[in-house]
């Protein structure tokens, strides 16, 4: 008996390598859009004789399936194309690449791939929202400028930093604890006109793809989220253009084969003119003024052979905000990323990247005597080379190495003779972040499916440069200097990531997971807006890398015939090693901007709720999230646990379109979510004849509630096979709510005896335009 | 940032006065305190806060006793002459000196500490107009020599004819401009100054606690203008015992002059 045991619990152990051992065929190659040949990236591939091995295709369309010697119906699905099924005799490994055509999916087809192709509920993966550029076009956001950024702050434990802001907070964590990732390159300032758009261009752009919960171990460097951007690969059948002219904004995309299959390139250019109307006024400071923004997207890529393809891509944007002659400031971010895909063989595939980015402000004041230039940036050099090994149907293995060099500029001040001020260079700082992963992807029986991996990073700050030790006042008590090169501080870290779901059954599955995250980049940033000139500081010796623990638990669920999708989850973080700022800290231009800081904990835990309908006339989701993020500091509200300034407890969003016909569709969204927590004054006194505000605990007053509803329209030009164009209606804020962007304390201008609080306000019902063409 | 802002509200903004829910603390214990070189007796004035929506008299404090001393022996107990104002008789401010505030009110005893730094003069006031948003406004400059190799912090006062200017706090340290020639403008985002107004700027060498006290009052007091600071809180006094306000001992040097 006991032998059988044995023997039994050894076969259930070493299964998965019996079944590799087993012979096996394998058929792979790339899911592509039949018209543009654009790779799709997450398109659903499986065996209709197999069901449950389904895959998902890569970041690059490759997708690599093995199964039995056998004839199969290989099932290919995404979302806004035909599904289409293709008979494949497995008696060798096979090259199948796939087109699939854009279009509604048809009813038939949702009832032959009904049931298995819920992969929202079968994946492991957790708190995962992925977003395809078709199911942002007609949602309405201000300026009608479609916005990723603005979209996914419609989702589930995402929420907006404040009215208009491209900055979000997920699951409690700060703006800069996101990782933007556009084509692999991170992007330090995601906002543009102080937030107003985001950086990213939505005609350039694929696929997004959120991950806030299990981060998969590929990804590392931020603590709450990430966000993959992936830009659009350019046409390869034929040369076309699309754009769109708006009233503050036009759009122009150029996209066309390199060699016809082969190759393409795509280059989309945006700008904004606002500042056109300032120059309608009559004082000269004033129209004299600048204040547009303007970005381009560039993309190329070639197939060297059966096996390689290269990708070049680049993003540049620059923004421009001036008064007059006397103060500019000018900003942007600039990437590069060129990559090699490789396919070793039908079941592994390796991408190798070579990723340039910086960031960088510049500001110049000029009056009578002051000629002022004060200029700052971070630049990365990174290599990433990452291997996917589709070891069976059931086992994909993920690993690769991550090397980045950051160099840190955070200030140099230029002045002129006559200035007030001297001129100064703040030391730059050097930084190596390295990491290995791996994870596996693992389906064991049909129920059970789980992802684990490691990461183990090591960040190195390095000289040149003198590095200070403070006393609790902030004041320099020792300084040692290090040459070139030289190791100042190690910070080694193992970030295991774990998820796993078990189907409950065809439609619903529970889902949980672990994963630990760490960030050795910080933003300081010590007001409610974003600002431009923000720093990003680097661990060092006295800032020690953030660190953050999360467990989550969920239900998914699908309904008829997966058109609707339902998923909940709760979740838990604990976040170490988070910055504050002493009072009245000093964090501009200043050499020991870390003894302005402080340190201490945070914690986050909710409930999200998020149902979707995915098909038919009308689509659109809900989404309601019930949180609490609390910080704990030394020093602050006498070290008890206190809200963040990010703590909300409701938010909700509504998101509706509705096809009427072949030429309208209408759309709306609706948001509403508790105030931010914030510090008013509980008194006052008075101070040299100055009436002064008196404050008591840190955060124990909410802004009111907000909320806003947006309605939009969309009118279908008609569509010939050469030219095809729309108009987009929109207006933001339809019942023009004074949603607070700040409250300001002030003295009564009617009354010295009195003091008052005054809303400030942005943004009631702003309508805009759109005229939308593609040819 | 505070120059960004002014483009910021060009898009669209709204202003309304609200009444909001806010939290009241009891009442609580400021006092405020100065000794300078000048001829004038100093003052210390000790009061009680309020709360935001009750009118701008604040309860002065009477009875309290309250010394000054210096590192040279002499001690003066100060005289109370109106409610809550308390003025020295026989001491006399220096740079250099140290002086030594006790302030004893119900049996509690607060103290501070302030060492007046040497002075640096003012040379002149000039005035630089702009235009901004279709307006022209004007302010004044102060002109004067930092002294190199040392840190020096300095906070003005403007009177404009005869009347103490409270809307905004002008405080100018040493750190990005040390031994440079300095042209500060006393920058305000309003206009307040008209051509032939009769302008009294006072100018204090003051130590660094007075100047972090006025810069996180400034950050943080919410001055009419935009304040994004965060995390507004209390400025960090150097007066013990849980009392709120500033003892500073600083240079006081003055110049009068007709606004062109």
């Amino acid at each position: 008996m006991q032998t059988k045991i044995i023997t039994l619990s050894a076969t259930v152990l070493f299964l998965p390598l019996l079944l590799m051992a087993q012979a096996r065929h394998t058929v792979s190659g790339t899911v592509r859009d039949a018209a543009s040949g654009e790779t799709l990236i997450g398109a659903s591939i499986f065996l209709l004789e197999r069901p449950h091995s389904a895959v998902l295709s890569n970041a690059y369309g490759f997708y690599s399936l093995s199964a039995p010697p056998g004839n199969y119906h290989l099932i290919v699905s995404f979302t806004g194309y035909r599904s289409d099924t293709i008979p494949v005799s497995l008696d060798h490994d096979l090259t199948n690449p796939i087109q699939l055509t854009p279009g509604a999916p048809q009813l038939q087809e949702v009832v032959v791939t009904g049931n298995r192709n819920a992969n929202n509920v079968t994946k492991p993966l957790m708190g995962v929202q992925k977003l395809s550029i078709n199911e942002i076009k007609d949602i309405p956001v201000i300026f009608g400028e479609k916005d990723i950024l603005k979209t996914i702050q419609l989702l589930p434990g995402v929420q907006s930093a404040g009215d208009g802001n491209s900055g979000f907070y997920v699951r409690g964590g700060s703006v800069d604890q996101n990782l933007i990732l556009l084509d692999e390159a991170t992007v330090y300032n995601p906002s543009h006109l102080l937030g107003f758009f985001s950086t990213f261009n939505s005609d350039a752009i694929k696929d997004v793809t959120l991950y806030k919960g299990a981060i998969p171990a590929e990804y590392g460097g931020r603590l709450a989220s990430v966000l993959d951007v992936r830009m659009n690969d350019g046409n390869d059948k034929g040369f076309h253009g699309s754009g769109g002219i708006g009233l503050i904004s036009s759009r122009l995309e150029l996209e066309g084969p390199i060699e016809k299959d082969n190759g393409s390139w795509i280059v989309s250019a945006r700008r904004t003119y606002a500042d056109l109307f300032l120059k309608l006024s009559k004082d000269t400071n004033t129209n004299r003024s600048s204040l547009y923004f303007y970005d381009i997207n560039a993309k190329a890529n070639y197939k060297l052979g059966e096996k390689d393809r290269l990708y070049l891509s680049g993003y540049f944007g620059k923004d421009n905000l001036g008064l007059g002659n006397t103060f500019g400031l000018d900003y942007g971010n600039t990437t590069a990323t060129l990559r090699w895909n490789h396919i070793f063989n039908s079941r592994l595939f390796s991408n190798t990247s070579f990723i340039y980015s910086k960031y960088y402000y510049n500001i110049t004041v000029n009056d009578a005597n002051n000629n002022i230039g004060i200029n700052s940036n971070i630049r990365d050099l990174h290599f990433k080379e990452d291997l996917q090994y589709y070891a069976n149907a059931d086992n994909k293995i993920n690993f690769g190495i991550d090397v980045t060099h950051h160099t840190t500029s955070p200030g140099v001040i230029t002045a002129s003779q006559s200035s007030s001020f001297n001129g100064l260079t703040i030391q730059s700082k050097y930084a190596l972040e390295s990491a290995v992963y791996f994870s596996h992807d693992l389906s064991i029986g049909n129920a059970v499916n789980i992802n684990y991996g490691l990461r183990a990073g090591l960040f190195t700050v390095f000289g040149p440069g003198n590095f200070y030790t403070y006393d609790s006042a902030g004041n320099a008590i020792d300084t040692a200097t290090y040459t070139s090169g030289q190791v100042v501080k190690n910070y080694f870290n193992l970030e295991p990531r774990f998820s796993m779901s078990y189907k409950l059954n065809d439609v619903s599955s529970m889902k949980i997971s672990y994963t630990r995250t760490t960030q050795n980049l910080h933003l300081l940033s010590n007001s409610t807006s974003s600002n431009p000139t923000d720093v990003w500081i680097p661990s060092s010796n006295n800032v020690k890398p953030e660190i953050a623990d999360q467990v989550s638990l969920g239900y998914y669920r699908n309904f008829d015939d997966n058109r609707y999708e339902f998923s909940t989850e709760v979740y838990y973080r604990s976040m170490q090693n988070q910055i504050d700022y002493k009072n009245g800290a000093q964090l501009v231009a200043n050499e020991n901007v870390e003894s302005q800081l402080i340190f201490g904990k945070g914690r986050s835990y909710g409930l999200e709720m998020f149902l979707k309908k995915k098909f038919g006339q009308f689509t659109g989701w809900v989404s309601y999230t019930l949180s609490r993020t609390e910080r704990q500091f030394a020093g602050i509200n006498n070290y008890s646990w206190y809200p963040a300034n990010q703590d909300r407890t409701h938010d909700i969003s509504i998101v509706g379109v509705y096809k009427i016909n072949s030429k309208w569709t209408l759309s709306g969204d609706f948001v509403y979510y508790t105030g931010n927590a914030v510090t008013w004054p509980v008194g006052k006194y008075d101070v040299n004849g100055k009436v002064v505000w008196l404050y008591g605990q840190r955060n124990t007053s909410r802004m009111p509630p907000y909320n806003r509803l947006d309605i939009g329209a969309t009118l279908q030009g008609k569509k010939t096979k050469k030219f095809d164009s729309n108009w987009n209606f929109s207006v933001y804020n339809v019942y023009g709510r004074q949603n607070p962007y700040s409250i300001v304390f002030q003295q009564d201008p009617g009354d010295p005896s009195k003091t008052q609080a005054v809303r400030w306000a942005l943004f009631r019902w702003v309508p805009s335009v759109t005229y939308n063409f593609k040819f | 940032m505070r120059r960004i802002i002014p483009i910021l509200l060009l898009l669209c903004s709204c202003q309304k006065v609200v009444t909001l829910q806010l939290n009241n603390a009891p009442p609580q214990l400021v006092i405020e305190g100065n000794v300078t070189d000048g001829l004038q007796p100093d003052t210390v004035k000790i009061m009680r806060s309020v709360n935001f929506y009750a009118d701008n008299t604040f309860p002065m404090v009477s009875g309290a006793s309250v010394t000054i001393s210096d590192n040279t022996g002499v001690t003066d107990h100060l005289t109370e002459t109106s409610p809550g104002v308390y003025i020295t008789s026989t001491l006399q401010g220096k740079p250099g000196n140290t002086y030594n505030l006790s302030v004893v009110v119900n049996d509690t005893t607060y103290s501070a500490s302030s060492t007046m730094p040497l002075l640096v003069p003012l040379d002149s006031i000039t005035f630089r107009s702009s235009n901004r948003f279709n307006r022209s406004q004007i302010n004044a400059v102060a002109n004067f020599q930092d002294p190199p190799g040392v840190k020096n912090y300095y906070r003005f006062q403007e009177y404009i004819n005869g009347t103490p200017f409270t809307k905004d706090i002008f405080v100018f340290d040493d750190r990005l401009s040390d031994g440079k020639y300095i042209q500060y403008e006393l920058d305000m985002d309003s206009i307040y100054l008209y051509v032939g107004d009769q302008l009294k700027v006072d100018m204090y060498c003051v130590e660094k606690n007075d100047y972090d006290y006025f810069f996180q009052l400034l950050r943080s007091s919410g001055t009419g203008t935009f304040n994004t600071n965060a995390s507004p809180a209390n400025p960090s006094t150097n007066i013990s015992n849980g009392a709120y306000g500033y003892f500073s001992a600083h240079t006081d040097r003055s110049k009068t002059v007709a606004v062109y």
